[in-house]
């Protein structure tokens, strides 16, 4: 069985042999980068230069997956907000967003461009994730993401009146979400297109940290699911922080699989969802992949299968500088450990 | 001089319109304790100062969420507006100036923002950088104005690994400056590492750390005015 292999019948919950180890999320590493020759700041504007440093980490490290995007900007730039790409950096700086498209309360009915789908970088993703198919897609399942409904609309417009207004007027905010989440079908059908095997949808705004559970219900589940059910590849539901309150809501919505951080109490997830729920996530993608040493890395790995994970999957984009020595361990740790449940 | 009774009145007035986030009430009840002749520090400090204490119970009851504290905070500062004009100089015995921002490659600030809020009801001198701000501006700001506290600020876990960099070159240059990082990807290990003088994960606890360090600044204030007597 190979990696692909594998992930496709954990998606399909057909049997396998151990768990896979892989992501939805952001996954390239600056060895990997470094190994190409390429520079962090020049890979966003480059299909080649993108898919060639998403396959990196399956080469450099067996990482069962390929995934693009990079980066989170995507469908707020088709939107038509101005990204930073940052491209004098000599560091790693993520692209963010410039210039919103909505400033105030009034602008807030707002239409979507017809031609969406080729707005952007919305081609070049599609051309990325065909050129990784064509690489890698032989030995690993091909992963895209996009963001949630509310976590798009904090890009477009200021998070702090999204917030304040998400409670005073729920109805205007509703009105732009289900706006954002066909502008994400829009997207998702594009990258379905080019062959994506698998789609993460990241609503990390709507986390309990920031929202209740009651709200999340109310005014973030209808988007999320109008969403998932359009996705026709396997469809993946990502919210970080604290998540324990609303993980049956996040199954609601309908996705194969859903996706936490180390904030969730997995256990208790599992133990809410069945013994048949697909749940991801819950490694600290930067605490113990990055920060924490080889040994870490391994305890971690177990203890997050032993807590009933049903794969071994970081709760984050992975940052780039990632010790190779801990992308080996993780992988290492998944083969040796994750048959033995 | 206000009588204690009405005194108190406002005070409760004040508290429960920020915790209610009543705008409205909040610019009365400041109005009010400003025609009474109330000390301007006390209207805050007891009033709205007590009432965003509660604010922060109730977000670690999960009773609030990010929503309602930025509510309670557009009514703080609607109390704060009026109020200010009438406090009398604080002396807290500390110089008192803070530069404050959300690290390059980030544009969330609302964490920033409640921090900087209880730095406004304290009175410091805020140089406040906005967000997606150059690491270097840090350092050349707080040299600049020799402030003695920088708040860093980061909501992604890419942009955080930012902040050792500027800690270090601002702590190179000024030994004495005392240094607090937040954002959620922010944890105690991460602030000892870098070294990092404080630190809060999330807006509550940024509130919260912010309301002790002001706390522990009035506690200043007090053994200060102590010794005067």
């Amino acid at each position: 069985m190979n990696s692909r292999e594998r992930v496709l019948k954990l998606f399909k919950k057909e049997p396998i042999d151990r768990v896979p180890c892989f992501s939805g999320m952001g996954n390239i590493t600056e060895e990997g980068i470094k190994k190409l020759g390429y520079k962090f700041a020049g890979i966003h504007l480059d299909a080649k230069m993108m898919a060639d440093t998403a396959a990196s980490t399956y080469k450099l490290f067996g990482f069962e997956c390929g995934v693009v995007p990079v980066d989170l900007c995507v469908e707020a730039e088709a939107m038509g907000c101005v990204i930073n790409v940052y491209p004098h950096a000599e560091g790693i700086l993520y692209p963010t967003i410039k210039e919103k498209l909505i400033h105030k309360e009034d602008e807030m009915d707002i239409r979507l461009p017809a031609d969406l789908a080729s707005r952007g970088r919305v081609p070049l993703l599609k051309e990325a994730i065909s050129l990784l198919k064509k690489d890698i897609g032989n030995d690993v399942a091909i992963g895209s993401y996009v963001l949630g409904p509310f976590t798009l609309a904090g890009q477009i417009m200021e998070l702090n009146d999204l917030l304040k207004l998400s409670f005073k007027k729920a109805d205007k905010v509703a009105k732009l979400l289900d706006l954002m989440a066909d502008a994400i079908i829009i997207v998702a059908k594009e990258y379905e297109k080019a062959g994506t095997d698998y789609i993460t949808v990241r609503e990390m705004g709507a986390t309990s940290d920031v929202l209740s559970p009651r709200v999340f219900k109310s005014l973030i589940l209808p988007p999320l699911r109008k969403i998932i059910k359009e996705i026709s590849a396997f469809s993946v539901l990502h919210i970080c922080g604290k998540t324990n309150d609303i993980v049956p809501f996040m199954a609601e919505a309908g996705p194969t699989a859903i996706s936490v951080e180390q904030k969730n109490d997995v256990t208790e997830t599992r133990k809410k969802l069945g013994k048949d729920a697909l749940i991801f996530g819950n490694y600290d993608a930067y605490n113990v992949l990055v920060a924490g040493d080889e040994s870490l890395v391994r305890t971690t790995v177990k203890k997050c299968i032993d807590d009933g994970v049903s794969a071994v999957w970081p709760g984050c984009d992975i940052w780039p500088t990632v010790p190779p020595q801990n992308m080996i361990a993780m992988l290492d740790e998944t083969k040796k450990y994750g048959g033995k449940q | 001089m206000a009588d204690e009774a009405k005194k108190k009145e406002i005070l409760e007035k004040l508290k429960n319109s920020v915790i209610q986030y009543d705008e409205d009430t909040c610019k009365e009840a400041a109005n009010e304790a400003v025609e009474a002749g109330m000390d301007g520090n006390e209207a805050i400090f007891d009033g709205l100062v007590a009432g965003m204490e509660e604010v922060g119970r109730l977000f670690e009851a999960q009773e609030y969420f990010v929503p309602e504290i930025l509510m309670c905070a557009d009514a703080l500062y609607a109390g704060l507006d009026i109020l200010k004009p009438h406090c009398r100089q604080m002396d807290l015995g500390v110089k008192g100036a803070v530069v404050i921002g959300t690290v390059e490659g980030d544009v969330h600030d609302i964490g920033k923002n409640l921090v900087k809020m209880m730095f406004d009801v304290s009175g410091f001198t805020i140089y406040d950088l906005g967000r997606d701000v150059p690491l270097d501006k840090f350092v050349e700001e707080q040299l600049k104005t020799d402030s003695e506290l920088v708040c860093l600020s980061a909501m992604m876990t890419t942009s955080m690994v930012g902040m050792p960099k500027v800690i270090e070159k601002i702590k190179a240059k000024n030994p004495d400056c005392m240094i607090m990082i937040g954002g959620a990807p922010t944890s105690k290990e991460l602030a000892d590492k870098w070294g990092a003088d404080g630190y809060a994960e999330d807006a509550s606890n940024a509130l919260k750390e912010a309301i002790k360090m002001v706390s522990f600044l009035k506690k200043l204030r007090d053994e200060k005015a102590s010794k005067q007597k």
